[in-house]
Order: structure tokens, then C-alpha cells, then sequence
């Protein structure tokens, strides 16, 4: 109130001045401006504004006298603010009470402060007690809390750090300084006592760490539900790796799957491989680890041979007619109990006394990955607390050097692992290649090292049947709720015609056009009359508009196109009738061993890439060569000659194959 | 890149201000004018790679009153993206064997700043690279192999487009760059595929020449090239002309015919192409020893004349280039990439402005607006012509100037002409050549009438040997989207779809491999001839849309043809 200008002190005189000498009405509206100027009193103003408002009433006048009192008073919302405080604080403090003393016998009250730790909060409880009852017991029940509280304060010797008041960064630097467990000890209490911030929790734990470090070498490691209790923690019941530490891990394990009752290829190509891995794997560690088959489902151990045949040295098996058709709770819960053998993992239980196995859990296992193999290998692998590596198209064991701090535990470190499984597998659309490997970290271990393969990957091996394996029932009673799905209804979509494993392929094309039906007839008894042929047909007869008859419609149909846009197929003996030999057509054949060509014109496209080509009308030549095969006496010289048409060896062109020596006038691969 | 929503959309769809589809010379052009202006633009284009499903004759002009060239857009364009400037041009008059050959270089000067060869692919992906760059600034960008299967509505209104790819986008503009076959402006219902009369089929072949053969053999310099455009009787009537252009190190020969003409004469038009690479005048150029056919295409060109469409535009939508039917026939030359350009700029520039003045609706009707006033409408579309088609392509009228060429006084009339080389000057008026009337009489008659009157024979024998039509489709490149054809044939009755066995440019009579087949079903004693289809040798020119009843659309994005050189 010092301000000179402001009226509060002297405002009385000047406020019976009138108008302090201007009458509004005298003034334009920017002489009033300038004039308004000199003018510090807002009822000075006060009383222009109602000169100008009983006289001119000019809206820009008004508006520069009201601009001027906003000017020289504070605003009416800053003048309440500076008049509240009293008031404010009153109210807050009557609201804040941590309890109400008058709510409180005095027997009562004296458990009840135990819970009142803060000596300002017992300071506003005894004010009201004061303002209140003002018992005297209750005064002196509440001065000796506070002097006890008051004192333990003291006690930490830390008063100076208050964590509630302090930033992460704070507490960061504060603990720098301190060496002291028990201080340190003593401040992360305080922080799980109030606030509980994880990152100030985990900067006072460091610091102990760092300073106990020093002293003993062992660090007691949290598990992670407590290290982290802020998080969920999905897998907490999955403990069953760590009461394996120092688990024996043993076998190649390989899921082969069934699809209707039949075993699938790429159950086969997998045993190739796994046999391939383990043979060379008990040659560099001096081994004796076997693959195991796993077969599950509905009358599957007749498979069991088979998948000795092919690699297996024992086959667990486990058959149950409920099994028919995948299940995803069911499949995995026998897997999972085939591979700890009985094992319970939460009663830290190891697996059950069997002959055949002496070890915790399996170290290699591979699934296939098509729909129910990916989705079987995650859940298994998920409830063996171990990793996936999906879609692999590349499988080889080898020691590996790895400096992964997460692994060795150390940063800078490096360590050995051994007997690593690599998993290759495509990323990014098949431009990279990834190499996947499952290792264990330094507290926890990761077995088995599982993969899901895509098939095809792997060649099919030979089956030898003189391989001797063993086959293992596996036992279990299945809960009814694992089989809560079931399926009602079902349907096979067909998968098409598979014209690529054949010995001789007939090929059918638009030269049938004169008499389609009969054309597909002698096409489909030509390769009758061989053991492993079949029919295929040229892009123009799936997309012309010929009328066939039924018994032979669906054998032009897209599923036996070949072509760039159908199947390639590179049979021994491909017969192309009534073809003309568009690249695209040939792009599908072009790797055939041997290439016959029926066609009424000699200039026709597909002389070029044919090694017999004979110039005639199918309808006539192929009847004679159908009857050719079935005497036993197949030279095309005669065929043609019956067929009535003649032969040559097609043309030289550069992808002629075959053009000395094999051409003796017959197609040696016929039989 | 922005997900606020479009005006007026009901659903929650990404969001660009403007939405270009289509990246050739139009879109190209459209795109780098928003994305100058700040527009947030993004191209979506079905090719793997713009200009793989581009085909033009081609030869792209600068006109001198023009407001927008495509140098002006995208500087380095000449040096980076074309074959060859051309500095001569001629055009030859055939009967027979006789050939009479005037100079075209008045007409082919008259309002050209330049004019360069290009092949298609070299050129748009160039194009696309400099898009890419503009609109990846404003948060946009190119999208490849994205096809632009419809327009987005939202109470009837167009807001966006839909995709086979993607979401459907929205825009507060959409440029509809698609091209000849425009399914946008279908959909929008500023186009149409129904009468063969509006619109031309070109069909060309890219032939290799050895390295120095095209300087040795034309006698010109290495930024030095030639248009040759042939007319006469080597058509076997069929109403439409050849052309030569040379490019770098390769030729592009080829013809152009009017559609209903090929329907009407049932004509093979690879046929027509082997007739003018096997005439005799060619044997100067080209030899059958080191014959090389690159490539083989086809394209349909819209007779601007007729279908240049007066309002491009339909709500959010703007249309550029073939899309809107934007292609000048001056005569035997054809412009229409240039035309494109100047569209697109004035879409971009119609949007800014209309941006600026915080109505971006008003975006085509000022785009509309400017197509008048900056004469591109009266070029593509001439008054004129017009006024003058119902006299000069009446039957009567026609048939009478043919006869009247045929007769003593005619060709009398056509002596003194040509000693007084008024018909140099005539080709060369452009006027004349804007309005000339869609008869045999420009095509066939007269330049027969000439050749056969003051023509030169030709010594030279041609020995070039052309492909067959299925070592043609043999040697295409196709990404075939197997179990999803692109055309469905809604009538396989001969009536109905029949002219296409010959009329598609990958279809013959008695050719089993092509698109189109003829065939016979016999069932029950009595027979139908139907065709077939087959939809994997397609080259997407879209003729069988416009002669027989077909569902036609584009492959999805990046699928069908793939043409290297285009």
C-alpha cells in the first residue's frame, strides 16, 4: 500500500472532487483516453462511467473508462485470493484431520495414533482436541505420540532425506553418498511406506547392490514377481526349469502328426533330418542320444514302424479314440507329460522311473509347421518354460561363442555354449535369413530348444525297414475338460490332383476340339495303360468352352493345368496331344525326361522342345500307341505308321535334349 | 500422413488431401503440382513400378502454348527420361509398292517447343522417383502395386477411393489418373466403354537395332530423330495409319486404327502390324538377319474429338488425361501425354487455389474452368469439328469424295494440286488436320490416289520375318493372378463377344493361345459357336470392354502384364 498512486490512503477528498475536473461529455472519445490517463481512482472512474451512461452514452467512452478501472484495480478474482488464505488454510487443515479426537474415548484413542505416524498431523488432531473436548488426558495421550514420533524421526539420522519430497534423479543422488546398508535399507522402507515408486525403489536397491557388492561376491537375485510387482506376471506358475537347474536334457524329439489318420510328409522329412542331426551329433560329443517319435491321436501306433523306418529309435506313442482329430488342450497336455514323463514341475517332482529315458526333459524338439504343428509347438514349448523358434527351413547343432551379457551374465564376458541347436528361418518376406538359438541365461534354463519346421524343407529320406526302434505306450487318463471343444461337423477340402511324382504324364490339349469328350477318353487310356501315369490338360482346354461329358469333365479342370500358371511337372515320359506349345505351357514341362508330341501341324510351336514329334491327328495316334503299350512293343516307328502319320525327331533347336543316342526310334522309359 | 477424418465421412478411414491414382505422365503431373503447393498428396499406382502398365506410340510434345510442359514440372526431364528429340518428320503415301513421301516437319513444328521419343517404362518410373520425392515432403508419397478398385461414397457423395490392397482412403480430392480404361470414371459415370467409333487401337512393336544402325540408317545425328507415319492402301481398307519412331537404341513401329473399323472389317490387327514391318519401305531400316522384336503391346486411344469429356469432374473427383478422354488426333499425329500434363498441373493448381480460399470443393469446377480458358478443351476437342462431322462424315458425302479422288477430274484436280504442293500443305495445316473427318477417304483413298499417281517403287526387299502371335505372348512377362481373372465375359455368344477373336490384339482366328477363341459346342444334334476366354495373355488394352460383354476390370495391384518397355 505504499504505491502513491493508489488511492486506498487519501482517496476520500479527491472522491468529492467531482470528476477531478473532466466532464465527459466535453471530451471526443480519444481526448477521453489520453485525459483518463492521469486518473488513478476507481470511484473517480466509477462516477465518469455514470456521467457518460446518464449523458452521451457513447460505447467507446464507456469502454475506455472501464478499461482504465481494470487498469488501476486489481482485478476482483486477485483481490479474493489475497483475503481467502486464512480461511483456506482452515478449511484444509479441519477437512485433512487424520482422525477426530471427539470421535474417541480415550481407551480408544491410544491405538488408534499408532497409525498416526506424522508429528503434524498429531499437532492438528491435539489443536481440535484443544478447540474441541480438550480432555486432558486425551492432551497429554497426544504429547507424548508426538514426542515419540518426533524422536524416531531423529533417530534415522536422515531427516535431511525425505523421499516423498524428492524426484527419481534426487534419490539418485542423494544415495551416492550414502555407504551404509542399513541406512540405505532404512530409506527403501520409507519409499514402500509411502509412495512405492518403482524406479526410486530400484535406485536404493542398486545402490545396496553396489555397496554389498564390494563386500560379498553372491547377489541374491529377486524373482521377478518381486523385483517387478507392478507387472503381471503370466508364466509365475512356471517354475518347473528352475527346479531343474543343472536338469539333464537329453534326445531329439519330433511331433509327427497325423492328418486324417494318415501320417503326413512332412512328419518323415523331419525324422530325416533328426536322424541326419543325431547321428553326426553322437560322433562330435561321443553320445548315444536318440530321436524320439511322438505320435499322438486315434489308432496311431500302427505308424510306429514307419517312423522307425525312417530315422526313429523310439516311438512314444499315445492313442485314444477321443483323439481322432486335433486338440489343442488335450495334445498339449500329452506332449508336455510324455516330455517330463510324469514330472510335476510345481512339486518340483522329476520325471517318473522308465526303462528307456533317465532325464528331465528332452533337448531338441521339432514340430511341423503347418496349422496344428504351430500351433501345438507354441503351447508345448510355452508350458516347458522354453522358447520357439517358428518356421524354420534349416536345422544344425554346433558350439557357439556368445557375448550377450543376458547370457553370460557378465557384459564384456563372452562364453561357450555348447551343443546349441541353430534354427534358420526366413524373415521379411524370405529376403533374410534369421538363425534362431535357444540358450540358456545365467539363472534360468531354456529346454528344450524347440523348432517348427516348414515342410518341404527337408528331403524325405529313404525308409529302411530293417531299423530297429523301440515303442513306448505312453499312460495317461485324459480330463474330460482338456476335450471341451468338439467338433461336429467337418469337411475335407479337396487338395487338388498332384500330378508331379508321376512316371508318364499325358497332356491334353485343344487338338481334342473336334470331339472333346473322346479326346479325353484315349488321353485317359493311354495312361491307363502305364503303371504311374496321368492325365494332365493345357491352360486352353480349363478356359475353352467345351462341352464334355461327365465321366471325363473333371479331368480338365484347373487342378491338372500344366504350366507356368499350373503344375510343373518333369515326369520320364511327357505325351503332349493336340498341344501347340505356348511358353507358358512349356515352362510346366520343359524338364521332362522324354518328349512326345502328336500334332496335325508339323509347324507347330512345340516341335521345338519335343524329342519325337509325330505329325498326325491324335484321334487316330493315340488309340495305336495306347495299343502299343499294352503289347508290350512300344516303337513309335510303328505307331506311327499304324497311326498313320509319320515321325521325326523334332527339331534341332538348343533345348532339344537327347538328340544321339537315346533316339533309337523307341521310348526307352516306357514300361 | 494424417487419420483425421474426411469431411463428411461417416467412418474412420485414413486421410490425405489429395488422393492421385495412377502414376503416369497426368498423375505424375498432378501429384508434383500439389505437393509443390503443400498439398499432402499420395499416389497410388497398380504397376510394380510406374510405366510397367504404360504403352504410348510414343513421342511426347512441349507445345509452345501450353501453361504447364512436362519440363516445366520436372526439370531433367529430357535428359533423364526420354530417347531421342525429333527433329524430321514424313509421311508416306503407299500403293503397292509405290510411295510417295512429303514432309511433315511444318505441321509437327507448328506450336512444339520439343518433342522427344519415349519409351513408357523408362519414362514414368523416372516420373515416379521425382513423385516419390515431392510427396513424400508433404507426408504422402507413391504407392506401387496398389490398384484403385472404386470410389469411396459417404451419402452418395464421393469421398475417397477403395483398394484391392488396402483400406479405403479419403481425400478432399481424388485424381483420377487412371488412364484409358479409367475404372474411376466409369464408376462415376463420366465414361463409358460402348461404341467402338470413340476410340482408336494402337499396336506396337519395340524392335533392337544395333548400335549405331538408327544414326547410320536415317542419316541423322545422335540428338537428332525421326517420325515416319504411313498411309494407303496397306491396310487392306482398314481406316487407321503406321508409325515409326526412333528412340535411343531401339525403333517403335506400329499402327493406330480406328475401333469400329477393326470391328467392321474383322481385322487381325497383329496381322496389320507383320503388313507394315514387311513392307518393302521398311527394309531400309529394318533387316530380317538381326530381326529383334523387344516387345509387343497395345493400347486403346480415346477419339478426344468425341469423348474428350466437357466436365471432368464430379464431386471430390477430378479426371486427367485418358481417363477424361484428354487425347488430341491432329491428324495422323497424336498428342496426348502432353495434354495430360497440362490437365494435371491445373488440377493441382485448382485445388491450391481453392484451398486457399478455405473451399476445396470449388477444386473442379476451377480445374473445369481453366481447361477453357487455357484452350485445352478447344484443342482436344475442337468446335469445329464438331460443326463440320455431319457434313464431311456423312456416307453419301464420303462415298462422293472417294469417287470424286477415283475419277479423271479428281485425280486432274489432284495433279494440279500436288504441282502447286498444296497437299504438302494441306498435311501440314493444322487446322485441316484437327477436323479431318473419321472416313476412308484421308486414310486410304487419297494417300492411295497419290501414291499411285506420283509415287516412287521401292527396290529394297523386305526380309524381316516377325514373331508369331504366340512367340509375341511368349516373350511378355505376366504376374498371372491364378483363380482371380480381371475379365469376366458376361455373353460367350458369338453375337455378342465374337469381334473380339480378332479385334483384341493377343487373339486370332484359329489361335488357340490368346484371350479370345472361337468355338464350336455341339450338343444335343445341334451346334453354337461361342467363344472362349482367357484371361492370362492379357495385355490390358481394354479393347474386348468396348466390343464384347465383358465385366472388365484392371488386375489387382502389381498382377497381369509387365511391360518392360512400353
Amino acid at each position: 500500500m505504499t504505491d502513491p498512486n493508489n488511492a486506498n490512503d487519501d482517496a476520500e477528498p479527491s472522491a468529492n472532487e467531482e470528476n477531478v475536473g473532466i466532464d465527459v461529455g466535453e471530451h471526443t472519445i480519444e481526448e477521453l483516453e489520453t485525459e483518463l490517463q492521469d486518473v488513478d481512482d476507481p470511484r473517480v472512474l466509477e462516477g465518469l462511467l455514470d456521467a457518460e451512461k446518464d449523458g452521451k452514452r457513447r460505447q467507446g467512452a464507456q469502454e475506455a473508462i472501464q478499461e482504465r478501472m481494470d487498469a488501476v484495480s486489481p482485478p476482483a478474482a486477485a483481490v479474493d485470493a489475497e483475503e481467502e488464505p486464512k480461511e483456506a488454510k482452515y478449511r484444509e487443515n479441519a477437512e485433512e484431520l487424520t482422525l477426530d479426537p471427539s470421535e474417541y474415548e480415550i481407551a480408544e484413542l491410544g491405538p488408534a495414533l499408532q497409525d498416526v505416524g506424522a508429528p503434524e498431523e498429531l499437532e492438528a488432531i491435539r489443536e481440535a482436541e484443544q478447540d474441541g473436548e480438550d480432555r486432558d488426558p486425551v492432551l497429554t495421550l497426544l504429547d507424548s505420540r508426538i514426542e515419540k514420533v518426533e524422536a524416531e524421526d531423529e533417530d534415522t539420522g536422515n531427516e535431511e532425506i525425505d523421499l516423498a519430497e524428492m524426484s527419481v534423479a534426487d534419490v539418485a543422488n542423494a544415495v551416492r553418498g550414502i555407504d551404509d546398508v542399513a541406512e540405505l535399507e532404512d530409506l527403501l522402507d520409507q519409499e514402500e511406506a509411502g509412495e512405492d515408486r518403482d524406479p526410486v525403489g530400484k535406485q536404493i536397491r542398486n545402490r545396496i547392490e553396489s555397496v554389498e557388492g564390494s563386500d560379498e561376491e553372491v547377489e541374491e537375485r529377486l524373482p521377478p514377481e518381486e523385483e517387478h510387482p507392478h507387472l503381471d506376471h503370466p508364466t509365475a506358475d512356471k517354475q518347473y526349469v528352475k527346479a531343474l537347474e543343472n536338469g539333464e536334457y537329453r534326445d531329439t524329439w519330433v511331433y509327427c502328426e497325423t492328418q486324417a489318420g494318415e501320417l503326413i510328409d512332412v512328419s518323415v522329412e523331419m525324422l530325416g533330418k533328426a536322424r541326419e542331426l543325431m547321428d553326426s551329433y553322437n560322433e562330435t560329443y561321443d553320445e548315444d542320444e536318440r530321436v524320439v517319435a511322438v505320435l499322438i491321436g486315434d489308432d496311431v501306433s500302427r505308424h510306429a514302424e514307419t517312423c522307425i523306418a525312417y530315422g526313429a529309435d523310439v516311438v512314444v506313442y499315445h492313442e485314444d479314440e477321443r483323439l481322432e482329430r486335433y486338440q489343442h488342450k488335450a495334445y498339449t497336455e500329452l506332449f508336455c507329460d510324455m516330455a517330463r514323463w510324469g514330472g510335476a514341475p510345481l512339486d518340483g517332482k522329476g520325471p517318473d522311473e522308465a526303462d528307456w529315458r533317465d532325464y528331465d526333459e528332452p533337448r531338441y524338439t521339432v514340430f511341423p509347421a503347418t496349422n496344428n504343428g504351430r500351433d501345438l509347438s507354441a503351447q508345448v514349448q510355452a508350458e516347458l518354460d522354453s522358447g520357439l523358434a517358428s518356421d524354420c527351413s534349416g536345422l544344425y547343432i554346433e558350439d557357439t561363442v556368445i557375448s550377450n551379457p543376458v547370457k553370460t551374465g557378465q557384459p564384456g564376458a563372452k562364453k561357450d555354449f555348447e551343443r546349441v541347436l541353430h534354427m534358420k528361418r526366413p524373415d521379411f518376406s524370405g529376403f533374410e535369413y534369421s538363425t534362431i538359438l535357444c540358450l540358456d541365461n545365467p539363472t534360468r534354463e531354456f529346454h528344450p530348444q524347440g523348432a517348427s519346421v516348414i515342410p518341404g524343407s527337408f528331403p524325405v529320406p529313404e525308409a529302411d525297414g530293417d531299423r530297429d526302434g523301440e515303442v513306448i505306450e505312453h499312460d495317461l487318463r485324459i480330463d474330460e475338460e482338456w476335450l471341451r471343444v468338439s467338433v461336429t461337423d467337418y469337411d475335407r477340402i479337396d487338395e487338388g490332383v498332384d500330378l508331379t511324382g508321376k512316371d508318364v504324364i499325358v497332356c491334353m490339349g485343344r487338338g481334342i476340339g473336334d470331339d472333346p469328350t473322346r479326346g479325353m477318353e484315349l488321353g485317359l487310356e493311354l495312361a491307363d495303360a502305364f503303371e504311374n501315369a496321368d492325365v494332365g490338360v493345357t491352360r486352353g482346354i480349363v478356359t475353352g468352352s467345351y462341352q464334355f461329358d461327365g465321366h471325363v469333365e473333371q479331368y480338365t479342370e484347373e487342378d491338372r493345368q500344366i504350366g507356368e500358371t499350373g503344375q510343373i511337372v518333369e515326369p520320364d515320359v511327357y505325351v503332349a496331344a493336340g498341344v501347340s506349345g505356348a511358353i507358358q505351357h512349356k515352362v510346366g514341362m520343359d524338364d521332362s525326361e522324354t518328349v512326345i508330341a502328336i500334332n496335325t501341324d508339323p509347324d507347330a510351336r512345340v516341335r521345338d522342345f519335343t524329342d519325337y514329334f509325330i505329325e498326325g491327328d491324335l484321334f487316330d495316334v493315340l488309340p495305336t500307341l495306347t495299343e502299343a503299350v499294352e503289347s508290350g512293343n512300344p516303337d513309335v516307328e510303328a505307331v506311327a505308321a499304324d497311326g498313320g502319320a509319320r515321325t521325326d525327331g523334332g527339331r534341332e533347336t538348343d533345348d532339344s535334349r537327347g538328340i544321339d543316342g537315346e533316339r533309337d526310334g523307341t521310348t526307352e522309359d516306357e514300361r | 500422413m494424417s487419420t483425421r477424418n474426411g469431411q463428411g465421412g461417416g467412418e474412420e478411414y485414413e486421410h490425405y488431401e489429395a488422393v492421385v491414382v495412377g502414376c503416369g505422365p497426368g498423375g505424375a503431373a498432378a501429384a508434383a503440382t500439389l505437393a509443390r503447393n503443400g498439398v499432402e498428396t499420395l499416389v497410388l499406382e497398380r504397376g510394380a513400378e510406374a510405366g510397367s502398365k504404360n504403352v504410348s506410340g510414343g513421342v511426347i510434345y512441349a507445345e509452345k502454348s501450353a501453361p504447364y510442359t512436362i519440363d516445366d514440372l520436372f526439370p531433367d526431364f529430357r535428359a533423364e527420361a526420354t530417347e531421342r528429340p525429333i527433329t524430321h518428320n514424313y509421311i508416306h503415301n503407299i500403293a503397292g509398292e509405290k510411295v510417295k513421301t512429303f514432309d511433315l516437319t511444318e505441321i509437327h513444328e507448328n506450336d512444339t517447343e520439343w518433342a522427344d521419343a519415349v519409351l513408357r517404362r523408362r519414362m514414368d518410373s523416372w516420373l515416379e522417383t521425382r513423385v516419390h520425392e515431392l510427396t513424400r515432403e508433404t507426408g504422402g508419397g507413391v504407392l506401387t502395386g496398389v490398384r484403385a478398385s472404386g470410389l469411396l461414397r459417404d451419402d452418395g457423395e464421393i469421398i475417397g477411393v477403395t483398394t484391392d490392397e488396402l483400406e479405403p482412403i479419403t481425400a478432399d480430392l481424388v485424381v483420377g489418373a487412371d488412364g484409358v480404361n479409367s475404372e474411376l470414371a466409369r464408376e462415376a459415370g463420366l465414361m463409358d466403354w460402348e461404341e467402338p467409333d470413340e476410340w482408336f487401337q494402337g499396336v506396337k512393336a519395340v524392335i533392337s537395332m544395333p548400335e549405331g544402325a538408327i544414326e547410320d540408317r536415317f542419316d541423322i545425328a545422335e540428338d537428332e530423330g525421326e517420325t515416319h507415319l504411313f498411309s494407303g492402301d496397306l491396310y487392306e481398307g482398314v481406316r487407321g495409319g503406321g508409325f515409326l519412331y526412333t528412340n535411343a537404341e531401339t525403333l517403335s513401329i506400329g499402327n493406330v486404327f480406328h475401333l469400329d473399323s477393326i470391328v467392321e472389317e474383322r481385322a487381325e490387327v497383329s496381322e496389320l502390324l507383320d503388313t507394315l514391318l514387311t513392307h518393302p519401305l521398311l527394309a531400309q531400316w529394318i533387316a530380317g538377319d538381326e530381326y529383334e522384336e523387344l516387345e509387343y503391346s497395345a493400347k486403346l486411344v480415346p477419339d478426344s474429338k468425341k469423348v474428350a469429356h466437357p466436365s471432368p469432374t464430379e464431386d471430390r473427383l477430378v479426371l486427367v488425361g485418358d481417363a477424361a478422354g484428354q487425347m488430341q488426333a491432329q491428324g495422323p499425329l497424336i498428342k496426348g501425354m502432353n495434354h495430360a500434363v497440362t490437365a494435371g498441373a491445373l488440377v493441382g493448381e485448382a485445388f491450391a487455389v481453392a484451398r486457399s480460399r478455405g473451399d476445396r470443393s470449388q477444386a473442379g469446377e476451377r480445374y473445369v474452368q481453366s481447361l477453357y480458358d487455357e484452350g485445352v478443351m478447344e484443342k482436344i476437342r475442337p468446335a469445329l469439328y464438331d460443326r463440320s462431322r455431319s457434313v464431311t462424315e456423312d456416307r453419301r458425302a464420303a462415298s462422293f469424295a472417294d469417287r470424286l479422288v477415283g475419277s479423271s477430274v479428281g485425280r486432274a484436280g489432284l495433279d494440279a494440286m500436288m504441282r502447286a504442293g498444296i497437299v504438302e500443305r494441306l498435311y501440314n495445316s493444322p487446322r485441316m488436320m484437327q477436323v479431318l473427318p473419321d472416313t476412308a477417304t484421308p486414310y486410304a483413298t487419297l494417300p492411295t490416289a497419290i501414291a499411285k499417281r506420283h509415287g516412287e517403287p521401292i527396290a529394297e526387299e523386305n526380309t524381316v520375318s516377325p514373331p508369331s502371335l504366340e512367340e509375341r505372348i511368349g516373350e511378355l512377362t505376366y504376374d498371372t493372378d491364378i483363380g482371380n481373372p480381371h475379365i469376366v465375359v458376361e455373353d460367350e455368344s458369338w453375337e455378342a463377344s465374337g469381334a473380339a477373336v480378332t479385334a483384341c490384339p493377343v487373339s486370332a482366328k484359329d489361335f488357340g493361345g490368346g484371350c479370345y477363341r472361337e468355338e464350336v459346342v455341339k450338343s444335343n444334334g445341334h451346334e453354337e459357336r461361342v467363344v472362349s476366354f482367357d484371361s492370362q495373355p492379357c495385355v490390358e488394352c481394354g479393347t474386348c470392354a468396348i466390343v464384347a460383354d465383358t465385366h472388365w476390370e484392371h488386375p489387382r495391384g502389381g498382377k497381369g502384364v509387365e511391360f518392360e518397355q512400353g
